[in-house]
């Protein structure tokens, strides 16, 4: 085809290009104007990718609220709805998320998701729209206590980093004979994050780690790791890992012929690690901010009945990240009741009004849910924090189990 | 010492590992300069269905060839469909971007129906480590050095003296030749990406047990393989089993000398470094050109 | 005067463009829309750079991802650890990847395809891992936060200017890009990919352009790179992975590979694609992998690319016509004429021995090529004919002994130098670039005498302009010289055999070779092809050029040639005048066998 020809396609091309534009840009602001509808809290979760079980716990547990709380008539008469979106772990995804539901979507309030990298970018932006945020898994510590203590619109029903680690240090040196205790923690957001926090409450105690070892996602064997931890003597292992990666751990220290006395484990270790690594796993301790199995408390009774009948979910074993779809459910029940006290659909007035919830929860009571400091809008607070243990392929509460 | 030794076994069990997945490449690529890209990917199938399979109560024993036949349909339709529509191109990236893709489907696909979770395959291979110089492994980590091995022997074997080998090999080396040979070179390209693909169902089998099925399994175990393969000379099947060993006790070495958090970015400088140095791979062979 | 066609074609494009983008935030109705916009422009720079590796260089990139990341954290680290304004800031990012960018390119020298694939991946996984590790400087997986906005004059910009800004880089790079798209440069990238060897025969380095290719795709995803470091106001490693890399290299595939509009598109596609992908839940990455095997399988060539070809599919076929060649053509004689040299001998091979593994195809050759003589070699099918000629334009290197050329040791220069030298040939089998117009072929021939730079092709200076301009009036008298102007833009792989075969030789007269070699010119030509072939040789020898000639019609190489040398199995058995050469005996017991008869 001749130059003359090629060069005509070009000329109606832009005409092409130009009429594009303007066509989607009126598409989309047409789009905008038909959502005037403000009662919908959004959400900005992994829905696919390696941590979509995460993203399905907080979608589970805020679906449920939400059905309750609309089957009572709503918010303000109005029916809430859940507008969720995929981050699937990327930091710019949630970033634009959150723009979406709050200026697209026009949501009132927002909730957060489970990767703490993707939480931490998110904040310069929900503090430039403004929309009242309320994590429900995600716990490093700077998504809430940010530097300049200029955090006004990030709150959390979720586990705080830096308690959880001050929870298991205490756990850990309680039970641990020598006083030597090891961390071992994933090369990610979350267990970087988790690092800083041990350290310190080790240094609360006047103690400090024998050996800190790390590995990355996907690892299969950490004998390396663990050789140095099994010299450093430790008889105490902390560890901050998914399941994955904690059977990788047992195995390991199986293959060397090394056991600690006691191996306490953030929440990653509470999803499959009795099935994967089997009687390795017997005596493991994991932290969690609700536990499923074991016995429930009328209210827990009640929300494992609708788990069960809207998601197809048989045994109590079946569900994983319990803890997030508890800190999602109370989450979604404080915003409610921040909005009631509000008496509008305005973020400023419904931000304020979160300090003035008080309710009794799944995971907590919360009186009240949050208080003016940085540090007290995280809303559980420790003496809620609860352990398991793993026996003979279940997780249960530790008092249900043989282990101390 | 022992901890050396450690180092060398688990080397060894990774770095089989790696080998049995770039010799599926070798394979794949011999036959038509083209592979799955996505080979990662069947090894992540064999493993996911091997589990599946095992979980619907069907015993191990029956599970195996029932799987490793599912592998050799799907290796044999992506090559069909996937691969070879595309080698008549210039660029030369279809087969590339179409296996990619074909490889992303089924990895959200195995996500959303198995799960993101990853899931044991239980067998008595993995229950006590045996202890050699004071360094433990499980038998079924030795079990896999054990099978790459041997089934690169058969390949040799399967090439040198069968006559569909041989007929493969002249398709690798001609094939336009071998077609006026009256080789029929479809099915021995088909036959080739067929028994990658049982290979790569096989590995996944194998190391289900060490590594647990999880949908992601197969992504970075599939670049690594194929980097290897390619540093090694892809064609040269010994010397991509030797290669792959190589880089997993490197690796090893690496995470216990230096950290394990170094370990992905020095192993992948070296294989840049090494394809700077060889670009043809340090066992293959180089290409004149007739002009 | 067709030039000026283009120049006013593009300008209305641009003018297009700007106006659309200028009124952009008038139409959105959000400030996340605009968002998504100048997310959506960012990728398109991405998308220009990667299109001129992959598009023109004919490379497979799947590392741009390492490459943004580099410029993002250079940019964030400058700015919030030194306090750096937006421009040092982002120059130090475009240096810093232009850098890689170079290095990324070194593997070209012997590796493409699917080798180069696997680089460019690992080198995506090193930096994402660098990323990770180094955390005093990158944060580690935390990342860098409280990137500032960009401010100039101390005025910080909002989301609306940020745009603009953005929108004004975007079209820069595309002016870049058409630029070098629309020069030698994009020529020789693409003539490179078509056929190296042929590329170097006519002095181009394809490292040199294939460098250039990579470098100024990197230092475009390098600025890109700091634009989106700015736009989120914080980076970590999770943005910069494979998959990301993949999804660059599928704009560019689904806009259209090497068009000009198909990297836009396909950033505007596959940004706004998620967008609407979110509707399918836990699908959505399925979808999107269903999305790349359906652009793959049903549009290679992009939508672009599909457009451009269906279009050319309903023109009206063109019937051409061959002109009589040798033509009459004072602007070709004024470029090939050479002057008469004062010493006799232009080339003198030296023991030359050339050896493969066990085969030995030149065995001690020692022969003397006058200067503007004719020179046949002639020998039976395996003697060493096309391995001597390849000696002496550079493609192999010989074993041992030495070439002269005028008083200069060439052994071992490689192709592309000896071109440069004056040195030009044909190829047995014609080395076209195939997808290149006819007449692009003659032009690429033209690369090594433009004096205009990479600066002033970029920026279009009128030196630029009236060299293109002249090259291009040059090429067209070399087309009428062979008589094949009326093919001057039909895809030279379209055109019939003989035709190719005189294109090869117009182009290769394009580099005004002192000596011109040629390997079975007369292969596959028609009898009238061929006297018409003669004359052009004669024609040429007239000007001075030295020809050596590699052929097997007897009639042709007696009619011609002033000297024939004769090889069988890699020695010289006969060399001298074609009269004598003829009636030697063993020249005849070569070709027919001890029991052979001469026709006199």
């Amino acid at each position: 085809m001749s130059k003359h020809d090629q060069l005509f396609l070009y000329s109606t091309k832009s005409i092409l290009v130009k009429a594009l534009v303007v066509a989607s840009g009126v598409i989309t602001s047409a789009s905008a104007y038909a959502q005037q509808a403000v009662p919908c809290i959004g959400a900005s979760i992994p829905l696919t990718g390696a941590a979509s079980f995460g993203g399905e716990a907080i979608k589970m547990g805020a679906e449920i609220a939400i059905d309750e709380i609309n089957a009572k008539g709503g918010v303000l008469g109005k029916k809430l709805s859940l507008m969720s979106y995929d981050d699937s772990g990327q930091p710019p995804k949630g970033v634009d998320n959150v723009r979406r539901i709050a200026l697209s979507d026009k949501c009132i309030a927002m909730l957060g998701g489970y990767h703490s990298g993707v939480q931490l970018a998110m904040r310069d932006t929900v503090s430039q729209v403004g929309i009242p945020y309320v994590g429900t898994t995600a716990g490093a510590t700077a998504i809430i206590e940010q530097e300049g203590g200029q955090n006004k619109w990030m709150f959390r029903v979720s586990a705080k980093d830096k308690w959880v680690a001050q929870f298991l240090v205490e756990q850990a040196v309680t039970r641990s004979k020598n006083k030597k205790v090891a961390l071992l923690y994933e090369n990610t957001g979350w267990g970087n994050g988790g690092k800083p926090d041990v350290e310190a409450a080790m240094k609360a105690k006047g103690l400090s780690l024998v050996s800190l070892e790390t590995f990355n996602w996907n690892d299969v064997d950490m004998t390396p790791q663990l050789l140095r931890v099994k010299d450093a003597g430790a008889d105490t292992v902390i560890v901050w890992a998914l399941d994955r990666e904690g059977n990788q751990i047992l195995r390991g220290m199986d293959k060397i012929g090394y056991r600690p006395a006691n191996i306490v484990g953030a929440w990653g270790l509470a999803g499959n690690l009795g099935e994967i690594a089997g009687k390795l796993a017997n005596g493991v301790l994991v932290f969690q901010t609700y536990i499923w199995t074991g016995k429930l408390d009328p209210k827990g009774e009640a929300v494992w009945k609708t788990i069960q009948s809207k998601y197809n979910l048989k045994t109590p074993q079946d569900i994983k990240m319990g803890s997030g779809i508890a800190n999602s459910y109370d989450a979604v029940y404080i915003i409610a009741q921040a909005i009631t006290k509000a008496g509008s659909f305005d973020r400023t007035k419904v931000r304020d009004a979160l300090f003035q919830v008080n309710y009794d929860g799944l995971v907590a009571k919360y009186e009240p849910a949050f208080e003016k400091t940085q540090e007290r809008q995280d809303a559980i607070l420790p003496k809620y924090y609860k352990l398991s243990a793993w026996h003979d392929g279940k997780l249960l509460p530790l008092s249900e189990t043989p282990y101390k | 010492m022992s901890a050396i030794v450690q180092y060398l076994l688990s080397g060894i069990s990774i770095g089989a590992i790696y080998s049995l997945i770039g010799l599926g490449f070798s394979i794949m690529w011999s036959a038509s300069r083209a592979a799955n890209f996505a080979h990662g990917d069947v090894v992540m199938l064999g493993a996911v269905l091997a589990v599946v399979f095992v979980g619907q109560g069907i015993p191990l024993i029956l599970s195996i060839p029932i799987v490793v036949l599912i592998c050799i349909i799907y290796g044999v339709l992506i090559e069909r469909f996937a691969v070879t529509p595309f080698l008549k191109e210039v660029t030369g990236i279809g087969w590339m971007l179409s296996t990619i893709g074909i490889g992303i489907m089924l990895e959200s696909f195995v996500t959303i129906t198995f799960g993101s979770f990853a899931k044991p395959l239980v067998t008595p291979l993995i229950e006590k480590p045996i202890i050699i110089l004071g360094a433990g492994i499980y038998p079924q980590e030795l079990l896999i050095p054990v099978f790459a091995i041997t089934f690169l022997l058969c390949l040799e074997i399967f090439y040198r003296r069968t006559l569909i080998g041989r007929a493969i090999r002249a398709v690798a080396f001609n094939q336009m030749a071998a077609g006026l040979m009256g080789i029929n070179v479809k099915l021995m390209t088909a036959i080739s990406f067929g028994i990658a693909a049982a290979l790569g169902g096989g590995a996944g089998i194998l190391i289900a047990p060490i590594v647990q099925a999880s949908a992601t399994m197969g992504l970075l175990l599939g670049l690594k393989g194929f980097a290897i393969a390619i540093i090694a000379g892809i064609t040269n099947a010994r010397g991509v089993v030797i290669m792959g060993l190589l880089y997993g006790i490197m690796e090893k070495f690496i995470e216990g000398f230096i950290s394990s958090a170094a370990r992905e970015a020095i192993g992948f400088t070296v294989i840049i470094f090494l394809l700077f140095i060889f670009p043809q791979g340090i066992f293959g062979k180089k290409e004149m050109l007739k002009v | 005067m067709s030039d000026r066609i283009i120049k006013n074609y593009f300008l209305w494009l641009l003018l297009g463009l700007s106006i659309a983008i200028i009124f952009l935030p008038f139409i959105l109705s959000n400030d996340y829309q605009l968002r998504v916009w100048m997310l959506l422009l960012i990728y398109a720079v991405v998308a220009l750079g990667l299109n001129l590796v992959v598009g023109l260089a004919g490379l497979v990139s799947l590392g741009q991802a390492g490459l943004l990341a580099i410029g993002a954290y250079t940019a964030s680290i400058l700015a919030t650890k030194f306090g750096f304004e937006f421009i040092p800031a982002a120059l130090a990012a475009m240096c810093l990847t232009g850098f890689f960018g170079v290095i990324l390119a070194y593997p070209t020298l012997r590796v493409r395809g699917v080798y180069l694939a696997v680089i460019t991946i690992a080198f995506g996984i090193v930096v994402e891992n660098i990323a990770i590790e180094w955390s005093s400087v990158t944060g580690g997986t935390t990342g860098i936060s409280n990137i500032p906005k960009i401010a100039f004059f101390g005025h910080a910009l909002n989301d609306v200017r940020f745009y603009y800004l953005i929108s004004f880089i975007f079209l820069i790079s595309f002016i870049i890009h058409y630029n070098i798209r629309k020069s030698r440069f994009g020529r020789s990238m693409r003539a490179a990919t078509q056929s190296e060897i042929a590329v170097r025969s006519v002095g181009i380095n394809p490292i040199s352009a294939r460098t250039l290719a990579f470098t100024l795709a990197a230092v475009l995803t390098g600025i890109a790179g700091a634009l989106y470091a700015y736009l989120n106001s914080y980076v970590n490693p999770d943005t910069f992975r494979f998959l990301d890399s993949l999804r660059y290299l599928l704009m560019v595939i689904l806009g259209g590979s090497g068009t000009v509009l198909g990297p836009l598109l396909g950033a505007a596609i596959l940004t706004y694609i998620p967008e609407f992908f979110q509707k399918f839940g836990v699908w959505q990455h399925f979808a999107y992998g269903a999305l790349l095997v359906i652009v793959i399988f049903i549009m290679p060539l992009g939508i672009v690319g599909t457009i451009i070809f269906w279009y050319g599919k309903f023109q009206p076929k063109r019937l051409y016509k061959s002109n009589q060649w040798p033509a009459l053509e004072p602007l070709v004689d004024t470029l090939i004429k050479q002057p008469i040299e004062k010493s006799q001998t232009c080339l003198c091979v030296n023991n030359l021995t050339v050896r493969f593994g066990g085969l030995v195809a030149n065995n001690n050759i020692s022969e003397n090529i006058q200067t503007g003589s004719i020179h046949a070699i002639i020998g039976p099918n395996g003697a060493g004919k096309s391995t001597f000629l390849n000696c002496i334009s550079g493609l192999y290197k010989a074993t041992d002994g030495t070439i002269i050329f005028g008083n200069k040791n060439i052994s071992g220069l490689p192709m592309h130098t000896l071109a440069k030298m004056g040195i030009a040939r044909t190829f047995q089998n014609t080395e076209l670039f195939g997808q290149m117009t006819v007449l692009e072929n003659v032009l690429v021939g033209f690369h090594t005498k433009y004096k205009s730079g990479l600066l002033a092709t970029i920026a279009r200076w009128p030196t630029f302009t009236k060299e293109e301009n002249h090259f291009h009036v040059l090429a067209n008298s070399l087309l009428r010289y062979v008589g094949l102007d009326d093919y001057a833009h039909e895809e030279a792989r379209n055109l019939p055999f003989g035709h190719q075969r005189r294109l090869e030789i117009a182009r290769a007269l394009a580099i005004s070779p002192k000596v011109l070699l040629l390997d079975e010119p007369a292969a596959g030509l028609t009898h009238t092809e061929i006297e018409d072939l003669k004359r052009l040789i004669n024609s040429l020898s007239e000007k001075n050029i030295t020809i050596v000639l590699v052929e097997h019609h007897v009639e042709m190489i007696m009619a011609l040639s002033n000297t024939v040398t004769v090889l069988d199995y890699g020695i010289v058995i006969a060399s001298g005048a074609p009269d004598e050469v003829q009636e030697n005996p063993m020249v005849i017991e070569a070709y027919f066998g001890s029991k052979g008869v001469t026709n006199a």
